[in-house]
């Protein structure tokens, strides 16, 4: 975590010097005293498809109605690694010995916001809807709570979790900002009530959504968590058009736009209005991958898989395209500064992360003319939209050329994207994945075998990979998960290839320096409760 | 004439359902479906395939092609469009605020455009072949060649760096509050009137000039300008029903096509629903749309129509 | 009637094709001066398009990271785009582009249309009344709407892309001709010839098609620069031709409305690029439509 900050600080001083004048660090570094009153505006890029956290995916979802519930956990708003877990409706917990029972005591004195107190029970039927939904509902994240045995509610204030194997991730996955705790009552009466509806526990209120163009939330008056929230209420406006976004920020119509915006938007902002805007910046939990089909020849020879990522010149790009497009960090299955993270040494070790690219692509050369392929050409797949595909597509295509590769480009529709990519019909395609914590157990799963995972687009079983995963999941403490992590990360990027990482995507939030109380972290889906955030005149 | 209105009445039938069968089939060609729009976006972790047949199911995009098409336009001739698929709400709500703004914007730009073109065509045809003539051209073929969004972003961009001022994000109804209102939607309008006016002003331009080839005309040439003007007046008349259908069909147009203006100067209008629609594969949705924006089309259509007939009755029974 | 009388242009050609050549372009640019200018900046862009490898600076499809978001200087004149890529150079060969796209459109477009618009004007009755009712359907659809469906449903190749733009097109196209064509059928030659026994293909191609020679011309010069505005409008919304291809609408978009401001000079060049050759296409197109028949009048 320390190292974060270190990183942070290092950005912000390169910033500095770039001439855009002064930064503030982190808002919550100052110790101001937070000011009652103020409606927050902010623009969200998306609109959420139904209200139903459980249900659906899209940060759109989030940043408008996460303000209206709480979960059971959190991620600590104030951690910039945004992997701490702390209580939320929980006011603490403990672990048996063995760590297969979690006892939550919960917060007394816990108002929906019709007047109904929330107890265990609503713990246990929002968890219950999540893990074991009934028949008719739809649980994409069922699969994440497998080690689930039952969920128990002892008392009014005492819920209780029974774990099949102990894992150590288990609190944090708890922490997902998608896992609203929503009124027993209710889900009992009809499971699909909360997809047109909105009521929680949270520290503010639902007023209005108006499709298409607002949405507006006043502050909770009986909120459990005395002296906040602060801010009056907030106001979220959709809007679709990033330089839209860019103007409602730069013409002061909006405070803040919490999903990030790209490094030519910062400078302007900067440039436009100097100290009225603050810049938050953190490696962001994203990142675009390189799937390779195995089912495809040559990309079944791992020869020519490793010479695809020895190609790139991942240090150089970063300087070249963090100026151009969201994405920074050199990095590998974790995103830097988080407990998991690759520490930069080792990660020099991998192929395609040698600190000397001349003898890096020498290598891919040799493996290329080993494999009989030599100036082979093929078709790179990818997906229509803007940022940061296309950057990362033209950088990838100019990398691979260095190595006597002819590339062609070729872009499907956004939304038919990822029907191409199921049915295997590419041989090289870009592919993404993006977390709302940073956690192995949800950022590592998509690499294991295609037969229990259909989110593998590079159509490959491996074993050892699979083995891999499962031991690092379960492992009892920190410093035995950390080598797992690394042995999965060194099989699947150096010695099988199977999957190449790019660049890890950078996230920028330049906000109006009237903003405190809100800390950026690597995910767009935390933080977003808006509990602590205050405006200052 | 009655029948004619009739027949001309009749004949709008076959090509709304025309409208509606080729939409319909259309959609169901593009690849992905809403399902996987929304769950295989990449954002979150994927669905199984299981979860994902039960969502179809759900939205009835398991049932066969025909009956789909079948009970969506049973449902049309009950005056119901149905929900959308993407957030399960009634479509008529998702439209409404996003048709009042179109509307608008549409009638704003056919206000700005009609003021500006039919003085100029006039004053270009009488003028022909000279400066003012070349000028008016110019100008209107310089709206024709300028891609809108260009315009737009140039437009925004200049407000932000002169006046570091930009418009509301929001749209505030009229009758809401009339100035918000306005500050909003009139530099979009200007941009799109100019275009339009461009064509309606050519329009009116060689309306004008076929007027100017009667041979009545041609004999008053001689005796000036003003007897010219005078004569000219009484054929008015019909030198400018081709530019009222230009404008009405330009108006039609309007209502859904201004897609990428819409997203320069973020409006949320039907145009931008539409792209937005067709991206998440919202069928229900866009089948709608298409069908409301047709709809108005081909109304304009039959009313100019009918004012042909009215006014030339050869027409009537050609 | 209109298709009679104004064609003095073409009578002329008809003439003496040779001698007249000259003189015919000589009475066009002192009759018409500004469609005689945009005539000339129309074959100015296509030496440019023809001669792009000889004058064009750099390859411009070369990224270079070292150059990049340069502004305009002695070595880029007219400055380097996000990628280090000349934007003099990809202007030039963004020129084969446009007109590939416009030509291509333009000439499918009104050629299909004019087919389809002349039967639907000689054979009349009941193939007329269903081809209408097929044109007054596709006329419904919102034009961008059907473009978008057909880039979604081909995909953003350019062959494919030319076919998006052009399907629109094509029942614009046939409703002009079509109402010129049922003056042609009325005319007396056009009855001898049935009666003489020709195939419908014969009078078609030999004694209809050619009499619509001016609206086909006219529409085909106006869809030229439609089509090049179209096109850059699906890149606008990211559905035109994709990086790296140099094309002005693709220039336009993407990064080039991100640094608007702190790289004008990406979306300024491309921009009046586009809006010079739409307006050359439009000067000529509405000076011949002058020239060739004052009363047909495009939409």
């Amino acid at each position: 975590m320390s190292n974060l900050f270190a990183r942070c600080n290092v950005g912000i001083f390169a910033l500095a010097l770039s001439a855009l004048g002064a930064m503030t660090g982190s808002s919550l570094a100052q110790a101001q005293q937070p000011r009652y009153g103020g409606e927050l505006v902010f623009p969200v890029p998306s609109e959420p498809p139904s209200y139903d956290g459980h249900k659906e995916e899209t940060f759109g979802l989030i940043h408008p109605v996460a303000p209206h519930y709480n979960g059971l956990m959190r991620v600590d708003p104030t951690d910039p690694s945004g992997t701490k877990p702390v209580g939320d409706l929980a006011e603490s917990w403990t672990i048996s010995k063995d760590g297969l029972i979690y006892t939550f005591k919960l917060h007394k004195g816990v108002k929906f916001h019709d007047g109904s107190e929330m107890t265990s029970k609503d713990i246990k039927a929002s968890y219950d809807k999540i893990i074991f939904p009934p028949p008719g509902v739809v649980s994409d994240r069922k699969g994440q709570y497998e080690v689930v045995e039952s969920i128990e509610a002892v008392d009014p204030y005492t819920v209780r979790f029974k774990l099949k194997w102990p894992t150590v991730s288990f609190l944090a996955s708890l922490a997902s900002p998608w896992n609203f705790i929503y009124k027993a009552d209710i889900l009992a009466k009809d499971p699909h009530w909360y997809e047109t509806h909105i009521m929680g526990t949270g520290p503010f209120i639902f007023v209005e959504h108006v499709k298409g163009s607002h949405w507006v939330g006043k502050k909770n008056p009986n909120y459990w968590d005395k002296g906040k929230p602060y801010l009056d209420g907030y106001r979220a406006l959709f809007i679709s058009s990033s330089s839209a976004q860019v103007a409602a920020v730069r013409g002061e119509r909006a405070h803040i736009q919490f999903r990030g915006f790209t490094p030519a938007d910062r400078d302007a902002l900067k440039t436009a209005l100097g100290d009225k805007i603050t810049v938050q910046e953190s490696p962001w939990d994203c990142v675009l991958l390189v799937a390779i089909n195995h089912k495809k020849k040559p990309f079944d020879d791992k020869r020519v898989r490793r010479a695809l990522t020895l190609a790139l010149d991942r240090y150089e790009g970063s300087k070249a395209l963090q100026r151009i497009a969201i994405v920074k960090e050199v990095a590998g299955v974790q995103v830097p500064g988080t407990p998991y993270a690759t520490p930069p040494d080792e990660l020099a070790k991998l192929a395609g992360y040698w600190k000397d690219i001349n003898a890096s692509r020498a290598e891919a050369r040799k493996l290329l003319k080993e494999a009989g392929v030599e100036g082979m050409s093929f078709t790179f797949t990818n997906r229509g939209i803007p940022m940061p595909y296309e950057p990362l597509a033209v950088w990838l295509i100019d990398q691979w050329r260095q190595i006597g590769l002819d590339v062609k480009q070729q872009v499907i529709e956004a939304a038919a994207y990822y029907a191409t990519l199921r049915k295997g019909e590419f041989d090289v395609a870009m592919d993404f994945q993006c977390g709302y914590i940073v956690e192995p157990d949800l950022d590592l799963y998509k690499f294991t075998s295609r037969e229990r995972n259909p989110a593998n687009y590079g159509f490959y079983d491996d074993k050892v990979l699979d083995d891999l995963y499962q031991k690092q999941s379960r492992a009892p403490n920190v410093e035995e998960r950390k080598k797992f992590v690394r042995l999965f990360e060194k099989r699947l990027l150096d010695e099988e290839a199977h999957y190449l990482m790019t660049l890890q995507w950078h996230r920028i939030i330049p906000h109006s320096s009237k903003v405190h109380g809100w800390q950026i972290t690597p995910s767009h889906y935390l933080n977003n409760e808006l509990d602590t955030v205050w405006l200052s005149q | 004439m009655w029948q004619f209105i009739l027949k001309r009445f009749l004949l709008m039938i076959p090509t709304l359902l025309g409208v509606a069968a080729i939409i319909f089939l259309l959609l169901r060609v593009i690849p992905g479906d809403v399902v996987e729009a929304k769950y295989m976006s990449g954002e979150g972790q994927g669905m199984s395939n299981q979860v994902m047949a039960e969502e179809r199911a759900k939205l009835g995009l398991d049932k066969p092609v025909w009956q789909q098409f079948g009970l969506w336009v049973w449902r049309l001739l009950h005056l119901d469009l149905g929900v959308s698929m993407w957030t399960g709400s009634p479509i008529t709500e998702e439209i409404k605020l996003r048709f009042a703004l179109s509307l608008q914007v549409a009638l704003m730009a056919t206000v700005i455009a009609t003021v500006l073109a039919i003085p100029l065509g006039i004053i270009a045809a009488l003028k022909q072949d000279t400066w003012v003539d070349y000028a008016v051209r110019i100008f209107s073929i310089a709206g024709l060649a300028m891609p809108s969004f260009w315009l737009g972003i140039l437009m925004i961009l200049s407000f932000l760096i002169i006046f570091k001022w930009v418009p509301p994000m929001v749209y505030t109804p009229f009758w809401v509050d009339p100035w918000q209102n306005m500050v909003q939607l009139i530099w979009p309008a200007l941009a799109v009137g100019y275009r339009y006016s461009a064509v309606a002003t050519r329009m009116t331009r060689s309306s004008m000039l076929e007027v100017l080839r009667e041979d009545y005309i041609r004999t008053a040439r001689a005796k000036g300008l003003w007897l010219k003007l005078i004569l000219v007046r009484h054929a008015l008349k019909n030198a400018m029903l081709p530019v009222v259908t230009v404008i009405g069909l330009e108006f039609a147009f309007l209502l859904g096509g201004l897609v990428v203006t819409e997203q320069v100067f973020n409006l949320n209008g039907l145009g931008l629903l539409f792209v937005q629609a067709i991206a998440r594969r919202d069928y229900t949705l866009t089948q709608a749309l298409v069908l409301l924006v047709a709809s108005v089309f081909i109304f304009v259509n039959f009313v100019m129509d009918i004012m042909y007939a009215w006014l030339d009755p050869r027409i009537r029974h050609g | 009637m209109s298709i009679s009388a104004p064609f003095d242009a073409i009578e002329v050609l008809d003439a003496a094709p040779r001698a007249r050549w000259l003189a015919v372009i000589v009475d066009f640019s002192r009759r018409r001066p500004l469609g005689a200018i945009g005539a000339v900046v129309v074959v100015l862009m296509l030496l440019v398009a023809v001669s792009a490898t000889v004058i064009s600076p750099y390859d411009p499809l070369t990224v270079d990271f070292a150059a990049m978001l340069a502004p305009p200087n002695a070595a880029h004149w007219l400055g380097t785009d996000a990628y280090g890529r000349d934007v003099l150079s990809r202007i030039i060969y963004g020129s084969r582009t446009a007109l590939i796209v416009g030509f291509g459109a333009a000439l499918f477009g009104a050629s299909a249309g004019a087919v389809l618009g002349v039967g639907s004007a000689y054979f009349g009755g009941r193939i007329d009344l269903v081809l209408q009712r097929f044109m007054d359907i596709f006329i419904s659809f919102p034009l961008i709407i059907l473009a978008l469906a057909m880039v979604a449903i081909l995909g953003n190749t350019l062959p494919n892309l030319i076919t998006a733009i052009t399907i629109p097109m094509i029942p614009r196209c046939a409703l002009v001709i079509r109402s010129s064509a049922l003056s042609v059928r009325e005319m007396p030659y056009v009855d001898a010839a049935r009666a003489a026994g020709f195939s419908h293909a014969r009078i078609i191609l030999r004694h209809m098609l050619p009499n619509v020679m001016a609206p086909y011309l006219i529409m085909l010069t106006a869809f030229l620069g439609q089509a090049i505005l179209l096109e850059a409008s699906l890149s606008f919304l990211g559905l035109g031709v994709q990086e790296p291809t140099a094309a002005w609408g693709l220039m336009l978009s993407g990064a080039a409305v991100e640094f608007a401001e702190t790289a004008p000079w990406m979306g300024l060049f491309p921009g009046l690029a586009i809006s010079l050759a739409v307006f050359a296409f439009n000067l000529f197109g509405d000076s011949l439509r002058d020239a060739l028949d004052p009363k047909l009048r495009t939409l």
